[in-house]
């Protein structure tokens, strides 16, 4: 009888390992990738930046600080890029949500014209960013033959300089990002007013409610979470930009478009300085995960989760 | 004062009638309760008191005023939603608070009203409280409680106590009558559960297909059916049907718990032999199914709870509890001397 019980409760604490054991062995591919792809870069992004190193010559040597103090109090351009992408992140976080928004309201209620714009808004979003670029580097072709162009001459107004003018480049960049996403955006916006119970609004009817109040009291606080998450989703994606800029302004002209991942791009791969490049980097991160956690710190109380 | 008219009002959605030619007049300060299976109109009928379903043709008066052009908002009714409806992204006191900020009333009157209003349906500790947090119960507490707060001429209510538990429904049933009561305003109360209506209204408009199939106390309702489908929707089990004489068309019924069973034949009007097929003690009273030779069966609901399944029983109705009804299911009120002939001589 003991023996019984005693091979008996062996056979459970096997059981008990395996139940612990188990769940590991599950989230192990998952964690080996996310070790190999994501913290190991990450870290080694931190510590590269400690070091002057390049591709060329193989021998790093360690440098502290310096590579931190020649972004920010040696070379100017850094700065400006971060500048840069300060105004490009805050036009399109603003632009596309508002948009998106205002979009979304339009369209909201199921029809034929609705799906139809509906459609149209997103179809920039399947199309490959560089062939986006292309269509608008012709459309903001600085000469006559660009669409703009030709439009302000035929209502005899002066051709732009769009994309070649320091004024205008940003604008022109923020103009292509804004269309390219604003329609996915806008879907995440359309479900969310979709899935608001028409009882609500017949409530709100039967309460005198006037159309303005409507929207600001009860449409936009049951909204708040998409438009929270579109808020940090947008910040980080824009904090990012690289294709856009890439293809349609190389950063300039001059340093007018020049933004933090471009910057990073041409210092790793045009100019092999792998360490300045990662505090670069580094830098970049660290503006992410502070603008995240403030995000999170303020508004969250301020969304209506369900 | 607060009486609903509609006149010749037509309701369509795309090609499907819902609504044709329908006239009704709602008593102020009554407690009228629609009643009917889903997809009868009643709600459609609700929601054009409301305003937030139009009619496609046809008027509606409030206290004689045409109201079927005004906004919702303002038209003095209020509504409570089948699933209240709740703003839920404030607080209790937000919700009831809403419409009247809408309607600019000032703060001191604004917060008296709330604090009446919160105590007579008893929300006051959860006041500043978010609608989530807040049990079923509760939650159809503050629906009702935003709909007080207007003081409206009318109260409309959507099946209120469907979401509820059989309970609280009962519970809150009381709760109503009383509050109706207590307001003396016109409530008009729409519900496809016959005991609900039963039991809360003081007429009951009983719908089908779109039109009105009586319209009556509940008494009238249950007593005197106007025909075959007032008949057998209200009362549990509905009452026994069956034809009584192929060539005339006449159809004979009479209420399940108007029946006398007995061994014996002790006589009686309407009076037959037959045996016990089924039988469900339901604790005050019991459910016998009891087949006749014929093949005809119909259920009885009696207080004796002594007969047993497979036993033979006589069945006996007395004349007042006879009603008859022609081909087409409505009540055949004239000329009964005839089929009471008929139906007494065919035991």
């Amino acid at each position: 009888m003991n023996q019984h019980l005693e091979t008996k409760r062996r056979f459970f604490d096997k059981e008990k390992i395996k139940e612990k054991i188990l769940p590991y062995i599950m989230v192990a591919p998952a964690m080996a990738f996310l070790l190999v792809f994501t913290f190991y870069p990450m870290v080694n992004l931190v510590y590269l930046s400690f070091f002057d190193y390049n591709l060329i010559n193989p021998n790093k040597k360690f440098v502290g600080w310096r590579n931190y103090s020649d972004l920010f109090f040696l070379r100017k351009d850094f700065v400006v890029a971060l500048k840069n992408t300060a105004v490009y992140t805050g036009a399109v976080v603003f632009f596309v949500i508002l948009l998106a928004l205002l979009l979304a309201l339009w369209i909201r209620k199921d029809g034929k014209l609705n799906h139809f714009v509906q459609s149209c808004a997103f179809t920039p979003h399947l199309v490959a960013m560089l062939s986006c670029a292309m269509i608008w580097a012709w459309i903001m072709d600085a000469n006559r033959y660009g669409l703009f162009n030709t439009v302000l001459s035929f209502f005899n107004l002066p051709p732009l300089r769009w994309l070649n003018s320091s004024t205008t480049a940003m604008l022109s960049v923020v103009i292509v990002s804004v269309w390219k996403s604003i329609g996915y955006y806008c879907l995440i916006i359309v479900s969310a007013l979709k899935a608001i119970p028409a009882e609500i609004y017949e409530a709100a009817e039967l309460d005198n409610t006037p159309k303005l109040r409507l929207f600001f009291r009860i449409i936009l606080p049951l909204l708040s979470p998409q438009l929270f998450f579109l808020l940090v989703t947008i910040t980080i994606n824009s904090f990012r930009v690289f294709d856009t800029v890439r293809i349609m302004t190389e950063g300039g002209p001059g340093n007018a478009t020049d933004v933090i991942s471009f910057y990073i791009y041409r210092y790793a791969f045009r100019h092999f300085r792998i360490g300045y490049a990662s505090a670069a980097g580094t830098i970049l991160m660290l503006i992410l995960m502070v603008l995240t956690a403030i995000y999170f710190k303020v508004l969250s109380k301020r969304i209506h989760y369900q | 004062m607060a009486q609903i008219e509609f006149i010749n009002v037509c309701k369509f959605f795309g090609e499907t009638r819902v609504i044709e030619n329908l006239n009704l007049t709602i008593k102020d300060g009554s407690f009228t309760v629609l009643l009917g299976p889903s997809g009868c109109g009643k709600t459609t009928l609700l929601r054009m008191i409301a305003g937030i379903g139009p009619a496609t043709s046809g008027r509606i008066l409030l206290d004689g005023r045409d109201i079927t052009h005004t906004p919702p908002g303002k038209r003095g009714v209020a509504m409570v939603f089948q699933n209240y409806a709740i703003y839920p992204t404030m607080t209790v006191r937000g919700n009831i608070e809403f419409g009247l900020k809408n309607n600019k009333v000032p703060k001191a009157e604004r917060d008296r009203l709330i604090r009446e209003v919160s105590e007579v349906v008893g929300l006051t500790a959860f006041l500043d409280r978010k609608p989530s947090t807040l049990s079923g119960g509760q939650r159809q507490r503050v629906a009702l409680a935003r709909a007080m707060v207007k003081n409206p001429k009318v109260f409309l209510m959507d099946e209120p106590l469907s979401n509820l538990d059989a309970k609280l429904r009962a519970a809150m049933r009381v709760e109503l009558i009383e509050l109706h009561r207590k307001l003396q305003t016109t409530f008009v109360y729409v519900t496809h559960d016959q005991v609900e209506a039963m039991a809360m209204a003081d007429t009951i408009i009983l719908m089908n297909d779109g039109e009105i199939q009586q319209e009556g106390s509940p008494e009238e309702i249950y007593r005197d059916p106007n025909n075959i489908f007032t008949a057998q929707f209200i009362g549990t089990p509905p009452m026994n049907i069956f034809t009584l004489s192929e060539r005339a068309g006449v159809q004979i019924g009479f209420r399940p718990e108007k029946v006398d069973l007995a061994h014996e034949d002790q006589g009686g009007f309407f009076r037959r032999k037959g045996r016990i097929a089924t039988r469900e003690m339901l604790g005050s009273e019991t459910l016998y199914k009891i087949d006749f030779p014929d093949g005809i069966s119909i259920m009885v609901k009696s207080l004796e709870e002594g007969f047993g399944v497979g036993e033979e029983v006589y069945v006996s109705v007395d004349r007042e509890e006879l009603c008859f009804f022609d081909r087409s299911g409505q009540r055949i009120r004239e000329g009964l001397d005839e089929l009471l002939a008929l139906a007494g001589g065919s035991n």
